[in-house]
């Protein structure tokens, strides 16, 4: 027993010593709480996807904090008058992590691989537009377009669309090689991921760290401990009913930003109520928006009219946000022949918080106007086969999309593949708006039509994007230089460990 | 007993072989379309159609069972269809992990159960044992991640003295790697050590009462004598079943405790392949799970053989 006791002190000894040996300089230690599924650019889905993504690969074009597209791995472009043909002028000097310098080629095989139906990339749709790739030299890419579209260089900094070289697309699941600041060292699955800098970045400057770990840790309160504990620097998207925890503590610091991923209240217009424009009205007069954002996100959310958030150039500030005007919206609803309001069940997908309480506060704000919602919570798998865009009312979400237009036409515009899906809105004016913003020369021609886009949503709304979430993370005060980023991927780029 | 291992590992393969058509069968049922998990929701039903193609989703299920166990007949589990990789690669690493873990606790279990146990009964009805009581069923009573968090919050959040979790740094030395492993290792044992020490306690009050204790007693033994070296060693056969049955417990208590501490071990490497669908992951983790439970069984009955002479399988 004596011995056994011995071995163990031992042992003990060797791991507080162990604890003591200093982390290499510049390393920052990140958590992420879910596994990824896969590496591939192209295929990839999930946040925790999308940081790899970034970190590892560029894009030809990158989006900025403030939505504005920025020139990457292309230093210049231009677009023809038609807007149907765009020519990018690639870097010099760019290489891959394994040495190949980047080539026209790799971009087209790039895209084209994106544009193919059996990689099955959910960035696929917005490619459908290009007709052909031409690569006139090796620094130019030249795409041409069935269509005008002045956001073209925005959606090639999506995030599927990042470049691959294009002789290793068989192993870039498993082996990503990018030409990104960072170089994936090791991937365990379910474990960490270890990247190191690349030091032939295109920005010599850039990255300032030398090493980057990220390791999944799926519980909540094990990740705040380890944030704690110094044994990592910054927690990946803090959910909101975490937030307060974080922010009554002196050693952790916040930064939040306003993100274009948005909730929403789904109102079908191929069935009754929702068909009748003035229950719409009803609904949308019905609910304070703030007081959602307060329920659904403990305040971590910003109210809006649409997707676009109050931070982005085109958001329309003087268009006030609804507040709860109970006498009209049940005045419309008498008009629209529902004195005495209805009873109709409301689903919401379980397992996603913030949609669930959004969905509590949506019920409970119908009830002065006579809406008696009923919620029924529905597992993700069946919301999506039976639910979305079957059911007439129900608690939907989704993540920010590259560009204002690939944000806002699929699920307003009549024809859109998320508007014949979700709420099958068909409105005229919006159609005509919609169209002319994506044939807009200039930006303030189309800063002035996405500002009607608002006021045209609020008058007459399809359904209810109550807010749009922030997006937050939580980090040591060792961490410099750290912006959370509205796309919800972290940018290290600037960043440096004390 | 030559003959008794024999037919006990041929019982083994026949409890393998119906486990797999168990594990196939349920995962057959399990809502849910793995080929939306991989192409997501925005994807066409062509494309999904493809997907389910590819993967061979659209087979009777006779012949996707059988593709899959005259894979594992040329040892390959097949590959994740999430993860686009090799099964076993994934399930050998996660074994690993998972292997030190349970090896550690189980090692723990053992020596601190039964000690506890012996203590008890030594002392039984007396302040230590009503303490060894309470503090065992303490851990029993409540479920593994309430106490996972718990130590957590306590030891790494206020403490600082171990990490939340993880496995360390892959250039870390042993030092650190058994800091790791100290907080789940320490959850676990505390949910499992009730059984052990209340069986070791009550077959010990047993044994103490015995006649052959009472001459060893008699003819002056010292106390220690009588305890460690006559006694426990009767004592300790009905601990050794217990122990079996604890390795049971033990892997359904990994799954759990590895999620907590995000320990990358099998168990969280089903709850990642069941929260996808992923099916041959699904299929061959529960099978690896099944094998390492009928193999600790054959073994708790050999143990229980070589403590007991009078017991000889035939």
């Amino acid at each position: 027993m004596k011995r056994l006791f011995g071995w163990i002190l031992a042992a003990g000894l060797v791991a507080t010593m162990a604890a003591g040996a200093a982390q290499a300089e510049g390393t920052l230690r990140v958590a992420v709480p879910s596994n990824v599924n896969t590496l591939d650019p192209a295929k990839t889905k999930i946040g925790e996807e999308y940081i790899i993504n970034n970190l590892v690969f560029s894009g030809l074009t990158e989006s900025d904090p403030k939505g504005q597209v920025k020139p990457d791995l292309a230093e210049s472009w231009t677009a023809s008058d038609d807007l149907k043909t765009w020519t990018f002028k690639l870097r010099d000097g760019v290489k891959f992590h394994d040495g190949r310098p980047l080539e026209a080629e790799d971009v087209k095989a790039t895209i084209e691989r994106v544009m193919d139906k059996a990689t099955a990339s959910v960035a696929r749709v917005n490619f459908s537009i290009v007709e052909a790739i031409e690569t006139p030299d090796k620094n130019t890419v030249v795409f041409k377009l069935t269509q005008p579209y002045a956001g073209f260089a925005e959606i090639l900094a999506d995030r599927q669309v990042r470049i691959v070289p294009r002789d290793k697309l068989d192993t870039i699941a498993s082996k990503p090689i990018g030409t990104g600041p960072f170089k994936l060292d090791l991937f365990q699955p379910g474990d960490r991921f270890e990247l190191s800098k690349n030091a032939d970045y295109y920005n010599p400057d850039i990255p300032k760290l030398d090493k980057i770990l990220i390791r999944i840790i799926p519980e909540r309160a094990a990740q705040f401990a380890a944030l704690e504990n110094g044994e990592i620097d910054l927690i990946w998207d803090v959910p909101p009913e975490t937030i307060s925890q974080y922010k009554d503590n002196p050693n952790v610091e916040m930064d939040s930003i306003a993100t274009s991923t948005w909730d929403g209240v789904i109102l079908n217009a191929n069935q009754k109520p929702f068909d009748d424009q003035r229950v719409r009205k009803a609904v949308s007069l019905a609910l304070d928006r703030q007081g959602l954002v307060d329920i659904a996100l403990f305040g971590a959310g910003t109210p809006t009219h649409t997707m676009i958030p109050p931070t982005h150039p085109y958001y329309n500030s003087d268009l006030p946000i609804t507040k709860p005007d109970i006498a009209q919206a049940k005045a419309l609803l008498a008009e629209a022949g529902y004195a005495d309001g209805f009873e109709i069940p409301l689903y919401v997908p379980s397992g996603r918080p913030t949609r669930e309480r959004l969905g509590l506060g949506v019920a409970e704000m119908l009830k002065p106007i006579g809406i008696r919602a009923e919620i029924q919570r529905v597992p993700w798998d069946k919301f999506v086969k039976d639910i979305e865009g079957k059911a007439a009312f129900f608690i939907d979400g989704f993540y920010s999309r590259p560009t204002i237009d690939t944000s806002i036409y699929p699920w307003y515009h009549s024809t859109g593949s998320w508007n014949t899906t979700l709420w099958n809105y068909s409105n005229p004016e919006m159609d005509k708006v919609l169209d002319a913003a994506r044939a807009a020369k200039t930006d303030e021609e189309r800063a002035a039509l996405y500002k009607k886009f608002q006021e045209v949503a609020e008058a007459s709304p399809a359904g209810i994007i109550p807010y749009v979430l922030n997006h937050t993370n939580a980090f040591s005060p060792k961490v410099k230089n750290f912006h959370s980023h509205p796309m919800m991927w972290l940018d290290l780029r600037e960043v440096t460990v004390e | 007993m030559t003959v008794y291992i024999l037919r006990r590992l041929l019982a083994i393969v026949g409890i393998l072989i119906v486990t797999s058509v168990l594990i196939f069968g349920v995962t057959q049922v399990l809502p849910g379309n793995v080929a939306y998990v991989i192409v997501g929701q925005f994807a066409t039903p062509e494309v999904v159609a493809a997907v389910e193609q590819r993967l061979g989703l659209n087979d009777p299920v006779y012949v996707q069972y059988w593709r899959w166990a005259s894979g594992i007949l040329r040892g390959d589990l097949g590959q994740s269809m999430v993860m686009d990789r090799p099964v076993a690669p994934l399930i050998w690493d996660a074994l690993r992990a998972s292997a030190l873990l349970a090896v550690l606790s189980f090692i723990c279990v053992t020596i601190i159960g039964i000690a506890l146990g012996v203590i008890a009964a030594v002392r039984r009805n007396k302040l230590t044992d009503h303490a060894v009581s309470m503090f065992t069923y303490l851990g029993i009573s409540v479920p593994e991640f309430f106490w996972g968090i718990v130590l957590i919050i306590l030891f790494a959040r206020y403490l600082h003295w171990l990490p939340s979790g993880g496995i360390g740094d892959s250039d870390a030395d042993w030092g650190t790697r058994l800091k790791h492993l100290i907080l789940p290792t320490a959850t676990l044992t505390f949910t499992l050590i009730a059984h052990v020490s209340r069986l070791t306690r009550s077959s010990m009050i047993e044994t103490l009462r015995s006649n052959y204790v009472r001459n060893a007693r008699a003819k002056g033994l010292p106390e220690r004598v009588v305890i460690y070296g006559h006694a426990l060693r009767n004592a300790l056969l009905p601990t050794i079943t217990v122990l079996a049955i604890d390795v049971g417990w033990l892997i359904g208590g990994i799954v759990v405790v590895e999620s907590v501490f995000a320990y990358p071990g099998l168990g969280r490497l089903l709850i990642f392949a069941i929260e996808r669908h992923d099916l041959p992951l699904i299929q061959g983790t529960i099978l690896i799970i099944a094998a390492i439970y009928a193999v600790a069984n054959l073994i708790a009955d050999l143990l229980y053989a070589f403590f007991n002479p009078k017991i000889r399988y035939a």
